[in-house]
């Protein structure tokens, strides 16, 4: 029957998981590298608003891209529901969905305290007033007092969101290029780095302090190393899929003839900005105008990444 | 214990599509998409003079270890004792990880608006009262009352059999037994409970 064998990439999962799974990397990524920085490198009040909130917002409209597309939406409360870790065990989107809802809960603890010294948020119509309530106050005292166990809980729950997402794409054993355990491992990287990206990015344009060159440096130095990683694993992608499995190999010859992969993903979403990176790590750029556009060559790439892999999945049918 | 598991003969399989037909008024699935619980596929094979059309019936294949199951969020697809895997219509949220995961293509959807469409095409006999995603059950209900699966039941070719595992008497368990029919793609691990005879063996 092998020599009938047909195959077909999907149309079920396309632009709105890769989104999903984009954001939820993203966003959780960006939160555990703040944490980790305000814990352990340099407290750091706007940091950690900025990779706490953003986190959250990512997160959110990531979920939100998945709630849409549900076919019953009412039904979503029974995966909102933490039992349902004791019953699915090994349903990535339940251990998901809880990565999700815990990192925001402790992101937000987390955050809370950093809120009520921040000009903005006791500015902020509404949320000003939420502050002012005594039991908030009170959270606020408890999350200081609590400040690094309540920032690894989210850290941990970030974390678990970032792997998470290749794990997903890694349970559907039909299709050679998500079945396999490099998926997991990057997405995981391509989280981190496009995270780095955003917060060099937030850095460099948006917070803008002097005082903050070191984390910069760091970030830049940590970036390149995910980056080539990443290639790494671009690479050994291309080797496996070389031979083996046909549905690999048919995946294999819709990517590499791709030009949206090979010079949008691999060209300008890694090669470029590992080069401008490079330099920057090894002679310095003058301007942070490189670093500002390898930053978003890394996200756009990020993106990249997870569109192609979900669009070029073959399956092989028997008829 | 019962093991309830089906035998395709690819040589007897003449296409005629009554098993979809029968299939779809049995368990009122979304024809007017155009999907199925079961679909008879319908190829061209070699070329020249060797050139012949097989017929290929897909459905849900019942796995032992089924994927669908295992990356449902929900607990909506579960397995009975008897092998048949069903989804629960009041847990599933339709996220679609099965239809995913699903190496056999057996998983589609149904919508709001195709709830709405049921009404109109089944009229008050029409059962379902929310969307989620659907399968192949087996005809379960028919079972339950003695009877073969309507797709079993309508093939003019009985190119479909239908078997128990657990009963070495039945004449198609023992079929399955000697190796003459074949699961589909058992090197995934999903252990289906379709069994397919060959037709390519007898051409040529």
């Amino acid at each position: 029957m092998d020599v009938t064998m047909s195959y077909a990439t999907q149309d079920i999962w396309t632009w709105w998981i890769a989104i999903y799974l984009y954001f939820g990397g993203l966003g959780a990524a960006t939160l555990a590298v703040t944490f980790l920085t305000d814990m352990y490198l340099k407290p750091h009040r706007d940091l950690v608003l900025w990779g706490a909130w953003s986190g959250i917002v990512l997160l959110a409209l990531g979920s939100l891209m998945l709630f849409g597309h549900l076919l019953d939406h009412v039904a979503v409360i029974h995966v909102l529901n933490p039992l349902v870790l004791f019953y699915q065990p090994h349903a990535w989107i339940a251990w998901g969905t809880q990565f999700i809802i815990w990192m925001m809960f402790w992101g937000v603890l987390y955050a809370l305290p950093y809120m009520y010294i921040s000009p903005f948020f006791q500015k902020l119509w509404g949320v000003n007033r939420v502050m002012d309530w005594g039991w908030v106050q009170k959270i606020a005292e408890l999350s200081t007092r609590y400040r690094k166990f309540i920032g690894w809980m989210a850290t941990i729950n970030g974390v678990g969101v970032a792997v998470y997402t290749g794990l997903l794409v890694q349970s559907f054993p039909a299709v050679a290029l998500w079945h396999n355990p490099g998926i997991p491992l990057l997405f995981t990287v391509s989280a981190f780095s496009t995270a780095m990206a955003f917060l060099l990015l937030l850095m460099y344009v948006v917070i803008h302090d002097a005082a903050d060159d070191h984390i910069r440096v760091l970030y830049e130095r940590i970036d390149l190393v995910l980056i080539s990683v990443e290639l790494v694993i671009i690479f050994s992608f291309y080797q496996f899929m070389s031979s083996g499995d046909e549905s690999a190999m048919r995946s294999l010859q819709l990517l590499w003839n791709d030009l949206g992969w090979l010079i949008g993903f691999i060209g300008f979403g890694l090669v470029v900005p590992f080069l401008l990176e490079l330099r920057g790590v090894l002679k310095g750029w003058t301007s942070h105008v490189p670093i500002v556009a390898a930053s978003l060559l890394i996200l756009v790439g990020g993106y990249l990444l997870r569109h192609y892999i979900m669009y070029n999945g073959v399956y092989a049918y028997p008829w | 214990m019962t093991r309830y598991a089906m035998v395709i003969d690819l040589n007897t399989c003449v296409g005629c599509n009554a098993c979809m037909a029968a299939c779809a008024m049995e368990n009122q699935t979304e024809v007017w998409n155009d999907v199925w619980r079961t679909y008879v596929h319908d190829k061209e094979i070699g070329t020249g003079e060797y050139a012949h059309r097989r017929f290929f019936p897909r459905l849900c294949n019942h796995c032992d270890n089924p994927p669908c199951m295992s990356v449902c969020p929900t607990g909506a697809t579960y397995r009975l004792d008897n092998g048949i895997v069903k989804v629960d219509q009041a847990l599933c949220m339709g996220c679609r990880a099965c239809a995913m995961a699903c190496p056999y293509d057996a998983r589609h959807e149904v919508t709001y608006a195709d709830v709405r469409t049921g009404r109109e095409f089944y009229g008050s006999d029409y059962r379902r009262t929310r969307p989620s995603m659907d399968k192949c059950t087996f005809c379960d209900h028919r079972l339950a009352a003695g009877q073969q699966p309507a797709c079993v039941e309508t093939c003019v070719g009985s190119a479909r059999m239908f078997c128990d595992l657990d009963d070495p008497d039945d004449p198609v368990t023992r079929i399955v037994e000697s190796g003459v029919a074949r699961p589909l793609m058992p090197h995934l691990g999903t252990r289906p409970n379709v069994y397919y005879i060959d037709d390519m063996k007898r051409r040529g």
